[in-house]
């Protein structure tokens, strides 16, 4: 009996092995390395870090730092983008619902940017912005499209935005459109015969019943918008002088590019405290405000 | 006017709304496949209008220059190791911790799932110091492989939730017949799961399929272990200004995953919201 027990418990072990041993050296170890040489100088060329303390998280922390200005972006683009990426989204998944011919066909028009490379989108853009733009111009004398949409550093946020929420729109539209097809519908119907209209069953029956998938876009857009990285740098490479930089972006030139790898970690921690802060914070206001039937 | 016509003239409105959106939006792909088939006068002159002339010559410059069977086989191939290795190793790993539930499981669920929560720009330098040290960086093998890293995690979560609504009894009969743990996974449990498999399958095709970030840091050295987004990075970023080929090498590199699109819509949809909702 004993040694029935005893092969049973290897088996639980054997089997759960790889799992935890690729997820430890592809993830822990690098992040509890990255938690050592965040307490370092380190230029990538020399042999040993030189350990110094909490400088790097000084330096960063003290104002005025590019990482900062980064993390400011990134703010702003994350907010740009959760709202008007579910407010899109919920209104075409609406329209979307509708019974009408080909329906499928526009759905899958709206999800072909999400299943393209995003820096591939960024190239599109670039050359929309420059080319398309330039002829635009040309064709109707707008001023509209005259600006210059990369190159002045106000602008260069808004297409920045624009792009990455084309790129992911469709995304957050299929989940909407699946929230929308759980509604039961003869709640619906009892609201019809209790007569409510249009609006208000909308207002008061399908969108207080769309909680989860409420919850589910916003914390899928807000991680994802946390982590933007491939499309700015195929559309801006971080500029205007620096005005696109997100917070990963400017972690990666760091690291990468001025090859400080003490700081570039640093960086990295603060970066994946600030995410999981935010994500959690938002993760309990959303899913502590649904409804149930 | 009756309540029949104001509805009809509602889904009219609608429709033709839709269709001016739909094709507002899909309208940059468009312009991407027109300007690829420009040659390159027409493409700086015009980059709205029809082409006149079709320079299909910009396709054979383009495969050729970046070798572009070699970069799809590349794609295919770390594409195919790392779902191969995160689709078995999650779950299994997902079918004991479900049957077993011990502290030792317990603990080694938190451990597996937990990473979810790590962001990869958190671990990308000393990502890149370890994967040199283990000869895993500069090969197509070893990218396949530092995916089941980053794929186990969810996919042990989706797997996991799965487990839960298979009724113990059915394995457990398989177990009284005499069938080894193992076997019982492989020829009765892995069956049962096709549905969730899919699911993970599709979000990390379209994951690994698509990254660009990993496969910059681990295999943008060399010409023969490069990815086709990681080719069309840099040859777009080598043709600075000629348009006609940097437009054709875009249109390379998303033609296989449009292809796969309008081919298995419905699964990928499926699969997206399914792991949306689960993960």
């Amino acid at each position: 009996m004993r040694s029935v027990k005893w092969k049973e418990g290897l088996e639980t072990v054997l089997f759960t092995l790889p799992a935890i041993l690729l997820v430890t050296v592809m993830m822990y170890i690098p992040f509890f390395m990255s938690g050592y040489y965040s307490l370092t100088e380190w230029n990538g060329i020399a042999k040993e870090p030189v350990f110094n303390g909490l400088d790097n998280f000084r330096a960063i922390l003290s104002g005025g730092s590019e990482y900062m200005g980064a993390v400011w972006f990134t703010v702003k683009y994350t907010i740009g983008f959760v709202v008007f990426t579910n407010i899109a989204a919920l209104a075409l998944a609406v329209a979307l619902t509708q019974k009408f011919r080909f329906v499928n066909v526009f759905r899958g028009i709206f999800f072909i940017p999400y299943i393209m490379s995003m820096t591939i989108v960024g190239f599109i853009w670039k050359f929309i912005f420059t080319q398309g733009f330039a002829k635009l111009y040309d064709l109707t004398g707008w001023a509209f499209w005259n600006e210059s949409w990369l190159g002045s550093p106000k602008l260069a946020f808004y297409s920045v935005v624009f792009v990455g929420i084309w790129q992911a729109l469709g995304f957050y539209i299929v989940l909407y459109i699946a929230g929308l097809q759980a509604v039961p519908a003869d709640v619906l119907e009892a609201a019809t015969v209790d007569g409510a209209g249009r609006c208000q069953r909308f207002f008061k029956v399908t969108l207080p019943l769309l909680g989860p998938s409420f919850t589910t876009c916003i914390f899928m857009s807000l991680t994802n918008s946390l982590k933007v990285f491939d499309i700015i740098l195929a559309l801006t490479k971080g500029g205007p002088g620096g005005a696109t930089y997100s917070a990963t972006l400017q972690i990666y030139k760091d690291a990468f590019t001025n090859n400080r790898y003490g700081l570039g970690s640093a960086e990295s921690i603060l970066y994946f405290v600030f995410v999981l802060v935010v994500t959690q914070l938002v993760l309990k206001l959303f899913s502590s405000r649904e409804v149930d039937l | 006017m009756t309540r029949q016509k104001r509805r009809f003239l509602h889904k009219t409105v609608l429709v033709l709304a839709l269709i001016a959106a739909a094709g507002f939006y899909i309208y940059p792909v468009f312009l991407m496949f027109m300007n690829s088939v420009k040659p390159f006068g027409e493409i700086v002159s015009d980059a709205i209008s029809f082409p006149t002339t079709l320079a299909w010559e910009n396709y054979s410059y383009v495969i050729d220059k970046i070798d572009y069977f070699r970069l799809f086989v590349n794609n295919v191939m770390i594409t195919v190791v790392g779902i191969a290795g995160i689709v078995a190793f999650s779950s299994i790993a997902a079918y004991i911790l479900d049957r077993r539930r011990t502290r030792y499981t317990k603990l080694a669920y938190t451990v597996i799932i937990t990473p979810m929560l790590i962001p990869f720009q958190t671990i990308m330098i000393t990502l890149l110091k370890s994967m040199n040290v283990l000869h895993l960086s500069g090969s197509r093998l070893g990218l396949g492989v530092q995916y089941w890293g980053f794929g186990i995690p969810m996919a042990s979560f989706i797997f996991y939730n799965f487990m839960k609504t298979i009724p113990k009894e059915i394995d457990e009969s398989a177990v009284i017949d005499g069938a080894s743990t193992l076997r019982t996974f492989c020829s009765i449990i892995f069956p049962l799961l096709k549905s969730v498999t899919v699911t993970v399958i599709v979000l990390d095709v379209m994951w690994i399929w698509n990254d660009f970030l990993l496969p910059l840091l681990m295999v943008n050295s060399s010409n023969e272990t490069k990815t086709l987004v990681l080719a069309a990075y840099t040859f777009v970023g080598q043709m600075n200004t000629k348009w006609h080929y940097a437009m054709t090498a875009m249109v390379l590199a998303v033609v296989p995953s449009i292809l796969i699109f309008i081919f298995l819509q419905k699964y990928i949809v499926d699969g997206v919201v399914a792991g949306a909702v689960k993960g």
